[in-house]
């Protein structure tokens, strides 16, 4: 019993020092800027294109990441095929490379002098500093999370549903689409909330690849490099207060329109 | 009649049985954990294919039909109610996904005996165990099935539920004049439920006959565990109550 009490005595204390070195660093910027900073920021149009073109860009990552991720995660999950867990593997290595690393990768690969870059440069397509490019550094460094909700969410799907769906008539196409997708999707959507998160946090990647347009972390990194920290600070807090904002009304809204069908 | 003669290998188990069931029969298996019992209805159900043999439905080679084109509906232990639609799109969720136009008739008569009037709307979670199994089975009604495959579907239930739905079952089996199979390891299911008994042990069926075929069994004959101790239980059931 008194080990029991002393053993969770630990574990809350070393939980809540895990909490406050999130809330600390967040917290305290909040109060490292003056209002009036704050409201001469919110003034400036560039950031606002900035925030813009994280915003959009990420998004349009999250939906690539979904066309492309679902069925990746839906494969792994459900068909057994040689290499599979060589295939899962691969699925995570943009979390296990470094995103500067990341950065000259693409480049390397999608410059205009490449066979890849010279193809999509038929198309009028360049990845060098445009927003194309951020849309490709967003997607690979968030992709990971939308495959790995994926293989979750089809994993928790119990089989013997699909089974009860099929014996009642139906098909595998309808299965799919009326059983197994609706009941995984939750759990995709939340893996898509954090791939977008990743992509809007998103740097290294981007200075190397994409620095233009300017998404909101390039415009922090900038202000921070040429103005220093007094003038990054309020930026900072504006960009901070935006994605909580995002974050949490994406959550909020999918806890509200999918609550009870955790598998 | 459903026939039933397939072998299937999944590692080192072997399942091998033959059997026969009438149509409107209840028939339990009855059996411990890992004797066979779920494989053999997957089987039936079309989940599973065997390695060799086959299953016909009067007359019907059924063997490599898919699960959607037999005339059989699947029951698991967890019910398979979907969770993401209410409880009147789970029940009329075989006319939807075949896109045949609704028996309101058929419907509401269900609707009606299963007392399900006041649950339409609501999600399964929202369910309680019995009002969950009864919606269950009033879906597998509805799909107006020849065969109904019953896997351990009484298994989570308090007894009195549990008497329940065994009183609900053979109504509607007679109702309907469905033939059901079901997948039980609790003797008294089969005591109260079947008509023909198979025992199944290992992959094997080494009973299959009526209750009182089995009282007459001698037991120093008897060499399975399961099969001598579901005797006794027979026995002193039938001397209880008769």
């Amino acid at each position: 019993m008194k080990s029991s009490v002393i053993l969770r005595g630990i574990f809350a204390i070393l939980g809540l020092l895990g909490i406050l070195f999130i809330l600390l660093p967040i917290l305290h910027i909040f109060f490292s800027s003056s209002l009036k900073a704050i409201k001469e920021t919110l003034k400036e149009k560039e950031l606002w294109k900035a925030i813009w073109v994280s915003i959009s860009a990420a998004g349009i990552s999250v939906i690539i990441a979904f066309i492309l991720g679902i069925p990746v995660g839906y494969a792994i999950a459900r068909i057994n095929f040689p290499g599979k867990r060589f295939l899962e593997s691969l699925t995570n290595l943009p979390i296990a490379i470094p995103h500067v690393a990341v950065g000259i990768a693409l480049l390397s690969l999608l410059n205009e002098k490449t066979l890849l870059g010279k193809f999509f440069k038929t198309f009028h397509i360049s990845f060098v500093d445009t927003f194309y490019g951020v849309v490709v550094a967003m997607l690979f460094v968030s992709f990971s999370f939308v495959i790995s909700a994926s293989i979750t969410g089809f994993s928790a799907v119990s089989k013997e549903l699909e089974m009860v769906s099929r014996s009642l008539g139906a098909g595998p196409t309808y299965t799919f689409l009326r059983i197994t997708f609706p009941l995984a999707f939750p759990s995709i959507l939340r893996g898509g909330i954090l791939a977008f998160a990743r992509a809007i946090s998103e740097v290294g990647a981007l200075l190397i690849l994409a620095y233009y347009p300017k998404t909101a972390s390039i415009f922090m990194y900038e202000r921070f490099e040429e103005f220093g920290l007094d003038s990054a600070t309020p930026v900072t807090i504006v960009v901070i207060v935006c994605c909580l904002i995002i974050f949490f009304s994406m959550l909020y809204l999918s806890r509200k329109f999918f609550k009870g069908l955790d598998a | 009649m459903l026939k039933v003669e397939v072998r299937k290998k999944l590692g080192s188990f072997l399942l091998d049985v033959e059997f026969e069931v009438n149509i409107g029969e209840y028939v339990v298996i009855l059996g411990e954990s890992g004797a066979g019992k779920s494989l053999t209805l997957k089987i039936i159900g079309g989940f599973e294919q065997p390695d060799q043999g086959k299953v016909c439905f009067k007359n019907e080679d059924i063997t490599h039909l898919p699960p959607e084109k037999r005339k059989v509906v699947y029951l698991p232990q967890n019910l398979g109610l979907f969770p993401h639609l209410s409880v009147k799109e789970n029940l009329l969720y075989s006319f939807k996904c075949k896109r045949k136009r609704i028996n309101d008739l058929l419907f509401n008569r269900i609707v009606k005996e299963f007392k399900l009037e006041e649950f339409l709307e609501r999600r399964p979670y929202q369910l309680s165990g019995g009002e969950a199994q009864r919606v269950a089975l009033a879906r597998a009604i509805l799909a107006t099935p020849e065969v109904l495959l019953l896997d351990e579907p009484l298994s989570s239930l308090d007894f009195h539920l549990k008497m329940k739905l065994i009183s609900l079952l053979k109504t509607v089996k007679e109702e309907f004049n469905l033939t059901i199979v079901h997948v039980t390891h609790d003797p008294l299911e089969a005591i109260f439920l079947a008509k023909k008994i198979f025992i199944m042990e290992n992959g094997k069926i080494i009973f299959a006959g009526m209750l009182k075929e089995l009282l007459s069994k001698d037991v120093a004959s008897i060499s399975s565990e399961t099969f001598k101790e579901f005797k006794k239980l027979v026995e002193k059931f039938n001397s209880l109550v008769f």
